[in-house]
């Protein structure tokens, strides 16, 4: 046990393998995206198959998936709509990945963020709307902090592993949404969980008049930038890059596990939370039960297809968006089930992964 | 019972094994003796299957052995142990006994098995409770339920692989008795070590390795540990460099009364006491596992010790951290350059930040300048001929040589007031071994103080002005090189001797 740390013998230098994340990203970007359209298409080209073999044609189906995406600006706004809180989540997810720390409480960080947002948003209508959207996305980034904040703190303190914490709190994150929308803040006399409308002043502004899409995408859009910036040019996203590739080396360049993990997945939460508060005041325009399902484990995906990669995040988060949009649609039209997008998705992040084991076993040699 | 002729194995240009003969006849304990490096657990891996020799024979109970795997050495009777356990620790002693184990059958009898290994056990005097959890075990108590795995798949041949490193004295004794029940028994063991007592005491063979060749064969009877310690390090060490006369400076690292126990309550450090001076190497040998590891991190701030005070020019650095340390003045360079020292996914230029990023001129609040970055990374190159494609290349792609260039730039380019320096030649080729040397020498030149830790007894020698010797966590006085004398640091790693009483405030 000794002997090892101070003689490194062969094994160890050959056992010394890269994070797999560290290492699809550092300088070889374009050989990350490239793998990951590779991915996508082994993907698309697969659930052709699967199409097939119910009967249906896959082109018709396919091109069914386009128009509901892209035809028509109404769809196109739809499917931005669509991919911001995955953008926002997952660019967070991405920083914690970085560091080597497994956040996937995205879900719980996206519904306590939508519930407090909603609570400002419901008390402080009173208030011009420029004051209080700016205030309700801030204390839904405030909940989603703390929310990852307490899986971080159980993480350092009862040493319990963060996957662990932050997955559990998702169900804890969803049911507060039920249990305040059964109490106090549900509407009266409402057949569903769900608040009262907001008043129209705190509705998120909208981008394109006339259309649904709102301010959220560009708020999306700015985070992906804050992520790249604070991961390449701040000491902070330093010290993650370092914590990721090898705890042993951050402690012997004096970073401290506890606070970069704290803060990073503070960070993510906010991100989360601020995706939860978009959803209420920008697309409900209300808090409604289940409003975070599957936002998490979405944006856990888009972070991977993005090789953890901040600005790569934006390109990978569209393409969810984009391609749930386009299944409704399809469903619509050709009477393929809109499910099968998740085969696609899935299909994605199974040979993402794959991509992922072949460029590391490439590094070994 | 065994023979292995004419083994060779290279590592790229690391020749790990050269021509190496190995006899072991039935009923007879061979002891193979080598400093780190020499070549032992390599040998050792060709025989068990793990690593294929480039050429070379092996025989064992009369049949070849060739391109065989672990499982089928296994099967064919050899058993090993190695230096870290090949068990599981969320089961018990005898699930850990089933598991792998064909002859267990096909459906689990833990009743029986256990049974088995009761009557196994207690006929080798081994003390292994079979229901015990195997987490729960101490170190010694794992090693049996190791050897009764072994025992218990029939094994003829029993490889120990340093298996003396962790076990307390008595602990030590209880094995070297297993071994000698094993040899009456009929069956062979093969006991590798560089702690030379056990051996002489233990072995009816001894095998000397030393840089991948066999340097010496023996009886252990008549051999003397002098005898065995010149035949490990080989060479007349003593005059490879002439000690440099130059002036010391003050004092300017002293460490008092340091002791740290482990986590698992093993006492790793006693009372340890340093005096280094401006301008100096003292450099410590020792066998590894006895304390220097420790002793290197509670110094750097990667471990607080139980007891013990720090001065870095009369500062007190006790209780601050690895980061107010380096900035103190203090350098490191860990030996373990995959995991530690480096970050090889990083590029060269971040590399060469590494312990500086969050200070001036490399950083300004949170924001990274990365122009300075690359500044302070083209001239580091520059200065210390880093070969490499460019600053922004990852340092994965480089050389060990080249790697190990940027640590040495890293640390010693800062001007550190002290530089604690551990195996920085390990793994690395003669040129780039001489660069390294060369710079720790310039820093001394230039008023640094070194310390120099190694477990080669050979670069202890060469380059220390002032040599000590850690033996169970305990420092030796240090003595000035003119009057160390290669047996005796030799017997003191060993710890036969007790440390000698010439007490030297100062190289002369």
């Amino acid at each position: 046990m000794f002997e090892s740390r101070l003689t490194p013998t062969k094994e160890i230098d050959e056992d010394a393998t890269p994070a797999p994340r560290a290492s699809l990203s550092a300088g070889d970007g374009s050989r990350a995206f490239l793998l990951a359209c590779i991915a996508v298409a082994l993907a698309f080209a697969v659930t052709a198959v699967l199409i097939a073999i119910s009967g249906q044609s896959p082109f018709a189906a396919y091109w069914a998936l386009i128009k509901g995406a892209l035809g028509s600006t109404d769809r196109i706004a739809f499917a931005l709509n669509k991919s911001t809180p995955y953008i926002l989540a997952g660019v967070g997810i991405a920083l914690c990945f970085r560091a080597r720390i497994i956040n996937i409480g995205a879900e719980g960080q996206i519904a306590v963020g939508g519930l407090i947002a909603s609570w400002v948003a419901l008390h402080a209508a009173a208030w011009p709307g420029i004051v209080v959207i700016p205030l309700a996305l801030m204390a839904g980034a405030l909940g989603g902090a703390t929310w990852a904040a307490i899986a971080a703190i159980i993480r350092q303190t009862r040493g319990v592993h963060e996957v662990l914490c932050t997955l559990l709190l998702n169900f804890v994150g969803i049911l507060l949404v039920s249990e305040a929308l059964h109490g106090d803040m549900g509407e009266p006399g409402a057949g569903f969980p769900q608040s009262r409308l907001f008043e129209r002043s705190v509705w998120l502004p909208k981008l394109l008049p006339g259309t649904d899409l709102h301010i959220g995408i560009v708020i999306a859009m700015l985070a992906t930038v804050i992520g790249h910036v604070l991961l390449w040019r701040t000491t902070f996203g330093f010290r993650l890059r370092m914590l990721g590739a090898s705890s042993t080396a951050a402690a012997y360049a004096g970073v401290s596990f506890a606070g970069c993990a704290f803060a990073v997945m503070a960070l993510a939460g906010a991100f989360a939370g601020i995706a939860g508060g978009i959803e209420v005041v920008g697309v409900h325009y209300r808090l409604i039960d289940g409003f975070s399902l599957g936002f998490g484990f979405n944006a856990v995906a888009v972070a991977l297809l993005a090789s953890i990669n901040p600005l790569a995040v934006l390109p990978a988060g569209l393409f969810f968006g984009f391609l749930e949009a386009g299944a409704l649609a399809m469903q619509r039209e050709v009477g393929v089930p809109s499910s099968l997008v998740f085969v696609i998705q899935g299909l994605t992040m199974v040979f993402v992964l794959c991509a992922i084991g072949i460029g590391v076993r490439r590094q070994r040699i | 019972m065994l023979e292995m002729r004419n083994i060779h194995k290279s590592y790229g240009s690391v020749r790990a094994n050269r021509g190496i003969d190995l006899t072991v006849p039935p009923g007879r304990i061979v002891g193979l003796l080598g400093e780190n490096g020499s070549g032992k657990s390599t040998l050792m891996k060709v025989l068990f299957g793990v690593v294929r020799a480039d050429s070379g024979t092996i025989y064992f109970k009369g049949r070849e052995l060739a391109g065989h795997q672990p499982a089928d050495a296994i099967a064919a009777g050899i058993g090993m142990i190695h230096q870290h356990f090949m068990l599981v620790d969320a089961m018990t002693v005898t699930e850990n006994v089933m598991l792998g184990w064909q002859k267990a059958g096909r459906w689990l009898r833990p009743r029986q098995i256990a049974e088995l290994i009761r009557t196994t056990t207690s006929a080798y005097g081994l003390d292994v409770d079979p229901d015990a959890t195997v987490g729960r075990l101490s170190y010694g108590q794992r090693q049996r339920v190791e050897i009764t795995k072994a025992l218990m798949r029939a094994s003829d041949l029993l490889i120990l692989d340093e298996p003396t490193s962790n076990l307390s004295p008595p602990e030590v004794s209880r094995l070297l008795d297993l071994m000698r029940r094993l040899r009456e028994q009929g069956r062979s063991v093969i006991f590798i070590s560089h702690k030379l007592g056990e051996v002489l005491d233990v072995c009816d063979d001894i095998v000397v390795l030393r840089d991948g060749e066999v340097t010496g064969r023996c009886s252990s009877v008549g051999a003397t540990r002098a005898e065995l310690a010149h035949m490990m390090v080989g060479r007349d060490v003593t005059a490879a460099i002439e000690p440099r006369a130059h002036d010391c400076g003050a004092e300017i690292l002293t460490v008092t009364s340091l002791s740290l126990r482990d986590e698992a309550g093993i006492e790793r450090l006693r009372d340890v006491n340093i005096a280094l001076h401006a301008g100096e190497i003292l450099s410590i040998a020792g066998v590894d596992g006895n304390g220097q590891a420790e002793l290197v991190e509670v110094i750097a701030g990667l471990r607080i010790p139980d007891r013990g005070r720090i001065v870095l020019a009369n500062r007190d650095i006790s209780q601050s951290t690895a980061r107010a340390r380096v900035a103190a003045g203090l350098a490191y360079i860990p030996v373990d350059r995959a995991n530690m020292s480096l970050v090889l996914g990083m590029t060269v230029e971040d590399n060469l930040a590494l312990r500086e990023f969050n200070r001036a001129p490399l950083s300004r609040w949170c924001w990274l300048n990365r122009e300075n970055f690359r500044a302070h990374a083209t001239t580091r190159m520059a200065q210390f001929d880093v070969r490499a494609s460019g600053p922004d290349a990852p340092a994965r792609t480089l050389s060990g040589g080249n790697q190990q260039k940027i640590v040495v730039a890293r640390e010693i380019g800062r001007n550190p007031k002290v530089l604690i320096a551990v195996q920085p030649t390990w793994g690395l080729d003669p040129g780039a071994t001489r660069f390294v040397i060369d710079q720790v020498l310039a820093l001394r030149e230039a008023g640094g103080a070194i310390l120099y830790i190694s477990s080669e007894l050979d670069e202890v020698l060469t380059i220390g002005d002032r040599i000590a010797v850690i033996h169970g966590g305990r420092l030796s006085e240090a003595m000035p090189r003119g009057q160390a004398d290669v047996t005796e640091i030799g017997l003191m790693m060993a710890g036969v001797t007790q440390p000698p009483q010439r007490l030297e405030a100062r190289p002369s």
